[in-house]
């Protein structure tokens, strides 16, 4: 009885997964092809059914933000992928860029509901740190 | 039928060696913060000028999880609502109030002191994610009209803001 209902639990919240996922927590800034530029990578995984996009930004200690380059700025990530971004920033940025975050970017809902959004931000991981 | 015993010895060869290959599974863990929708909230309207997401009242709370598999690395933030993301218009002033606890835990000693060791600024709820596992929380939000008035018929959309942040 005990292993159905451990069995029940793992299947229900199996189906009711709506996760958002963003690796790694401390993405590594390494040179990139281009002079000037610094490259950090990461991948997104998308399993909220009720969201497609993703938006990416990148900030500094204090949450100001800090100019970068993506291939989109809001990153199509369709339900139950992964999307590999190369994040690039400029070299000058490179001591106090400290957060990459994901936001999810929520369509207007026809119900009356709450809604949750969800960000996931990791910290940037100097040389040396 | 086969006569020629050179087409058999060739036929026997490639029907018994059997081409074995291995086929790799591979994975690697990483740490990671993962944020899940469990339940998305519902308001209720108990009376014409409020809506709530208390059971009591008809609605359902929103409830977000999250798993981590690094202790000590991450921050949980909840805000809720301070606006309608999509409503009727309004001309009333709302007052807005909003809490976050902990609905459930994974591991019942190490995140014993998360609701003790909160930290609630504003519309926010930070809770320090010290263990590995699972943590499920909970949110109240109710809305109501100023001067008492009525809601206006419609739809109405407010979204609780979950985020995760690396230490």
């Amino acid at each position: 009885m005990k292993r159905l209902l451990v069995t029940l639990f793992f299947i229900l919240v199996a189906s009711n997964s709506l996760a958002h996922d963003m690796t790694p927590t401390y993405p590594e800034l390494k040179p990139s092809y281009m002079e000037g530029l610094l490259v950090a990578d990461f991948e997104l995984l998308n399993k909220r059914n009720d969201v497609r996009y993703y938006e990416v930004a990148v900030f500094d200690k204090d949450w100001n933000p800090i100019p970068f380059v993506t291939a989109y700025k809001v990153i199509p990530v369709p339900y139950l992928s992964t999307v590999s971004v190369d994040l690039f920033i400029r070299d000058k940025d490179k001591l106090i860029v400290t957060y990459i975050c994901s936001k999810s970017k929520l369509r207007k809902s026809y119900e009356t509901q709450t809604i949750i959004s969800s960000r996931i931000c990791s910290k940037v991981k100097r040389l040396g740190e | 039928m086969i006569k020629n015993p050179l087409l058999i010895i060739i036929f026997s060869i490639f029907t018994f060696s059997a081409f074995a290959e291995d086929v790799p599974i591979e994975g690697t863990v990483q740490s990671r913060c993962i944020i899940t929708t469990d339940t998305p909230g519902v308001f209720g309207n108990p009376n014409a000028y409020t809506l709530t997401t208390a059971a009591t009242d008809g609605g359902v709370l929103p409830v977000v999880r999250y798993d981590v598999t690094l202790a000590d690395a991450y921050y949980a933030q909840i805000t809720t609502p301070t606006s309608f993301s999509s409503s009727p218009t309004i001309s009333e002033t709302i007052t807005w109030t909003g809490s976050t606890e902990v609905d459930a835990i994974s591991d019942a000693t190490g995140m014993a002191s998360y609701e003790t060791n909160k930290v609630t600024f504003g519309q926010t709820t930070q809770y320090d994610l010290t263990a590995t596992g699972s943590t499920w929380f909970k949110s109240s939000v109710s809305a109501t009209m100023g001067g008492n008035k009525a809601f206006p018929g419609g739809t109405y959309t407010a979204i609780v803001e979950a985020v995760c942040v690396a230490q």
